[in-house]
């Protein structure tokens, strides 16, 4: 009798559990796309590893929205953000794209962060018709894999990040010009891409690579990594970082006393805290980035206004990427005078891979895989700030080479 | 291979293994008393970095006093976790419930780490952080000399503790075999429950050197729990001596063997060393006459 | 009186069927389709757990990683080898059944402490190789495995899969099934009720305890291998995950590691709550305390799980109980004893 019930019980709950699962599924499905808000879906990392990007990200979404709804919205229509948490894992990344799109019928999806967590998300877009601009998927990978609604907002993909940086460095005179080049890269296909796009062009110019370190993201002592650098003595030091890794891989290293005449990080010294974190020994410290709070073009002072009254602080790179993406959706929803699922979003398509698109980064274009075609300018440490020093056309101070010493 | 940069290896391979052997001890001492696999022995430790790092970032003083308060607070913990949970198991089924017990447990704060700290690397900034002296041709750093010496000291203090008082030999005669330290007149559930404490407090002092020279973040805990488990394996389930010579070859070799195979590869030695252990010899290599039956 | 019991499990198993044919024609969004495929996925899974788990009690929490093994097997084996989709998920299980021997061997040879450091390992070592070894694997880039029926949209896709994840599930608990009521399955209560005693009775413990664990590799690589050709994209990061691993342990016990349908029911409860959890907790990691804390007070209080805990309770409330004693532990016995005799005095 009562191994009976229990398995009566089991299966009994199992079906009612199920039942009821997809009986309340379908009360807030459909409806949404008569109503007059535009609404947009995002999945956003707001637990998890990639938590802090992601904050930042989900700040540039806010900022769009509110910018775009205090001018009376998108074609008069009010734009709300529907943002769900991936707790930056994969499965649920998809999951969340798939109830945006299928049971919530937002109008628009945009693009979450990390490109571990882009490649899934655009294939869900992509399999439903969606347009999709991403704030953050900039490895090679992302391209390779046949989207035609993907757009990544930004200048460059990650492998051009420093394209200005291997030109002045291969244009020094040759005794001028450093010889050797140590690599260290977090085992991720962003860092990693900017890292490996920075030496394969040295290498290709003649320089050679004395050592070519990965570490997995989780690393956190850096000790050994430090070790086997300082020990070829290179002159030139790549570090594909994201934050931490990057400050741990520094202190390390002054811990071993070595002193790289060129040092180039990934994201890490364009962070606010960067400098305290290794001791104010920041001076000729490179990173490339795609954004500048000080860049002429016409939306940027707007945004960093707004975006300033809004949060009480500047907009990083994380922000303004994201805040491009609403632009980019933006010009595309007005160009289209659309914003719902099905035909409409063919016609979006369409309108962002034939046209340049004014945002705050700069004027954007895009080739028939979604990779845009600018590059990354590259900043450096001068007198305590962080400085555009190339290309020239944009520069705020000079390049400076060799670094003194951190 | 590059003679100064294999010593330089050599000596941060010491430093590290250490640690090692400390934290070791702690989950050592579990096992020898319950036959409990403590999962939850590295998230404690990593709480204890946590809380070394909001003393100095919060209170503005040298993490290391930090251990003024985690270090008795940890005591009690651990004798409130062997009497208020652990013990309750029924034996029958203690060894595997007390796994998935203490996993929850490494879950819950974890889970509660995040809540209060968000899921950000934190690196405690100290004056000192990158200073360091040489040694024939090798650079030590200061923080992880710091490290090491607590290390040290906690070990040295721990073996002394369990060798010269009565406590240590109650202890002993308790993980040795509980029934005949009952027999005669030990208090073995007052002990077990000491000995967690004692257990727990190894891993605020491991927390608070650890933080010194690291990033702390969340979900850190996973990342140790690995190589303190094969650790204990290889040293002999139960056996102190055992884990700190464990502990001290495995973290040697992982930094020496960093030169040929790169961080991550370096990291599987542990578990070679795992498996090796228990399909060769499961009693492990330095003692433990407990490792058979487990 | 086991005619009863009979005819129950056949309900049970009249009612599953039924829930997982009507399901997809219910279902009113591709999204809720595809949760419950994450549902089943976990059913699945759990379930293989259960070989291992319920009839040993040796407790694996390595057994994500088993399954992320098959989904990278399955995947690799359909990108790097052109083998066909069920092909490549077919011999995937093979592999990682042949993968688990040796695992077994060093983990089985002892006894339980060892066993769960061992499967702990297991998780820690293949994330370290499938993230180090880019070259084969995709390494963080993630590897991503051809959809199986290309020429399907998304919401068939969820579909199919829909059924052959029940085809699947209706597969392994039929394997349960069968263990359950063989000799062999006798050895292995056996084991977990006494070992010392079952090896004394002549019981070869040992290939006992090692085919179980074959088998539910076998089954855990079949449901991973599945799950891959689903989901497209593999991470090593997200295959081998020891929090995923423990979410089936968790499913087995809070369901009830001895009954057929445990796992399937605590999955869909599980599944429920993680959903819940999430959403009422929103963007902190409360969602962790939550689990944490579920997971610590079955543990405590309801260790045979939670149907067993409530029927137990109807029992107690139903006092003409006539239990089979079959299931019961000598633990249970003794206590049923002391209670027996406690009433006497």
């Amino acid at each position: 009798m009562y191994k009976t019930f229990r398995q009566a019980a089991a299966v009994g709950a199992a079906s009612i559990v199920l039942i009821s699962g997809c009986s309340s599924g379908g009360d807030d499905g459909g409806g949404d796309a008569s109503s007059k808000k535009i609404v947009v879906g995002i999945s956003l990392p707001l637990t998890g590893d990639f938590s802090e990007p992601g904050k930042g990200v989900q700040q540039g979404y806010q900022a769009w929205a509110k910018i775009v709804n205090d001018k009376g919205g998108l074609l008069g229509r009010q734009v709300e953000l529907k943002i769900l948490d991936d707790q930056s894992n994969a499965d649920r990344v998809v999951a969340d794209y798939e109830q945006l799109i299928g049971k919530d019928q937002v109008d628009l999806v945009v693009g979450p962060f990390s490109t571990r967590l882009v490649v899934p998300a655009a294939r869900v877009a992509e399999e439903y018709d969606m347009l999709f601009v991403e704030p953050a998927g900039a490895a090679k990978a992302v391209f390779e894999q046949g989207f035609k609604n993907l757009f990544y907002a930004a200048p460059a993909v990650a492998d051009d990040h420093y394209n200005h940086l291997a030109d002045a460095i291969l244009a020094m005179p040759a005794d001028k010009r450093p010889k050797t080049v140590a690599v260290a890269s977090m085992d991720d296909p962003f860092a990693q891409g900017t890292a490996y796009g920075l030496r394969d062009k040295l290498k290709a110019g003649g320089l050679s690579i004395v050592a070519d370190e990965v570490y997995p993201p989780n690393t956190t002592d850096f000790s050994q990594i430090a070790a086997k650098i300082a020990a070829t003595k290179a002159d030139v030091l790549i570090g594909g970082s994201q934050y931490q890794d990057g400050v741990n891989l520094i202190i390390a290293l002054q811990q071993l006393r070595y002193q790289p005449k060129l040092a180039a990080f990934s994201t890490a010294p364009t962070e606010p805290e960067f400098a305290k974190a290794i001791g104010n020994k920041t001076e000729g410290v490179l990173s490339p980035t795609g954004y500048s709070q000080d860049a002429p073009y016409a939306s940027n002072k707007e945004f960093v206004e707004k975006f300033k009254a809004q949060f009480g602080k500047d907009p990083e790179e994380d922000q303004a990427n994201a805040y491009t993406t609403g632009q980019v959706v933006e010009a595309a929803v007005k160009a289209a005078n659309c914003a719902e699922q099905g035909e409409c979003q063919k016609k979006l398509v369409d309108f962002v891979r034939k046209n340049k698109i004014e945002t705050v980064v700069g004027p954007l274009t895009w080739d028939a895989t979604g990779k845009p075609q600018g590059a990354h300018m590259i900043q450096q440490w001068v007198g305590g700030e962080i400085k555009i020093v190339l290309p020239a056309e944009t520069k705020e101070a000079d390049f400076s080479y060799p670094k003194p010493a951190w | 291979m590059d003679g100064a940069l294999l010593f330089q290896s050599v000596v941060l391979g010491l430093l590290l293994g250490g640690l090692y052997a400390l934290l070791a001890a702690g989950l050592t001492l579990y096992f020898g008393i319950m036959r409990v696999v403590m999962i939850a022995h590295s998230a404690f430790l990593i709480l204890a970095a946590y809380l070394a790092w909001w003393t100095h970032t919060e209170l503005g003083i040298d993490p290391l006093l930090s251990m003024i308060v985690t270090v008795p607070l940890f005591f009690g913990a651990g004798v409130l976790l062997q009497r208020g949970l652990l013990s309750r198991l029924r034996p029958m089924t203690l060894t595997m419930m007390s796994v998935l017990l203490t996993f929850a447990i490494a879950v819950t704060i974890e889970g509660l780490l995040g809540y209060a700290f968000t899921g950000t690397q934190r690196r405690i900034q100290l004056g000192y952080g990158s200073a360091s002296f040489g040694l024939f041709g090798a650079r030590i750093a200061v923080v992880k000399l710091i490290a090491f010496g607590l290390a040290a000291v906690a070990l040295g203090g721990l073996y002394l503790l369990m060798k010269r008082t009565r406590f240590g030999w109650a202890l002993r005669a308790t993980i040795q075999h509980q029934d005949a330290a009952r027999l005669v007149g030990i208090d073995t559930a007052r002990i077990a429950g000491y000995g967690f404490g004692l257990g727990l407090a190894t891993a605020a002092v491991g927390g608070t050197a650890l933080s010194l020279d690291t990033t702390i973040y969340p979900s850190l805990h996973w990342h140790w729990i690995g190589p303190l488990m094969a650790i204990i394996v290889v040293g002999g389930l139960g056996s102190v001596p055992g884990a700190a010579a464990a502990a001290l070859i495995l973290g040697l070799a992982q930094s020496v063997l960093q030169i040929p195979m790169g961080t991550t590869w370096a990291q599987t030695v542990f578990y070679l060393a795992l498996f090796a252990t228990l399909a060769f010899r499961p009693q492990g290599f330095f003692g433990g006459r407990l490792a058979q039956r487990f | 009186m086991r005619n009863v019991s009979r005819w129950a499990t056949s309900g049970g198993a009249v009612l599953l069927v039924a829930a997982l044919l009507l399901f997809p024609s219910v279902a009113p969004n591709p999204y809720v389709l595809s949760a419950g495929i994450v549902v089943l996925n976990y059913a699945v899974l759990s379930t293989s757990w259960n070989f291992v788990g319920g009839f040993t009690g040796y407790i694996s929490l390595g057994h994500g990683a088993l399954a992320g093994l098959g989904g990278y097997a399955t995947g690799l084996l359909v990108v790097k080898a052109g083998l066909s989709s069920f092909l490549a998920l077919f011999a995937a299980a093979v592999l990682v059944g042949l993968v688990a021997v040796p695992v077994g061997f060093a983990a089985l040879r002892v006894r339980g402490a060892s066993f769960v450091i061992v499967s702990i390992a297991i998780v820690l070592i293949l994330l370290l190789v499938f993230q180090s070894w880019a070259s084969f694997t995709g390494g963080s880039r993630g590897l991503v495995v051809p959809r199986p029926f290309p020429d399907l949209s998304r919401p068939e896709h969820h579909r199919a899969f829909w059924y052959l994840y029940s085809g699947l599930l209706a597969l392994a608990l039929l394997a349960w099934w069968l263990v359950d009521r063989s000799r062999f399955g006798l050895g292995l209560k056996a084991v977990r009720e006494d070992e010392d005693k079952a090896e004394a009775l002549g019981t070869p413990t040992f290939a006992y305890k090692m085919i179980v664990f074959v088998v539910s590799a076998f089954f855990t690589a079949l449901g991973g291998g599945l799950y891959a050709l689903w989901f497209g994209d593999l991470d090593p990061v997200f295959q081998f995950s020891i929090l995923s691993g423990s979410y089936l342990v968790l499913m087995a016990l809070l369901g009830g590691v001895r009954n057929l349908f445990g796992p399937v029911v605590g999955a869909v409860v599980v599944g429920v709550a993680l959903e819940y959890f999430k959403v009422s907790f929103g963007d902190t990691q409360l969602h962790l305390v939550a689990t944490g804390v579920l997971l610590g007070l079955v543990v405590m209080f309801m260790p045979d799980g939670v149907l067993p805990a409530l029927a137990a309770l109807v029992k107690r409330l139903r006092p003409d109980d006539s239990a089979t004693i079959r299931e019961e532990t000598a633990e249970e016995l003794r206590d049923r004893r002391l209670a027996n005799a406690g009433d006497k005095r």
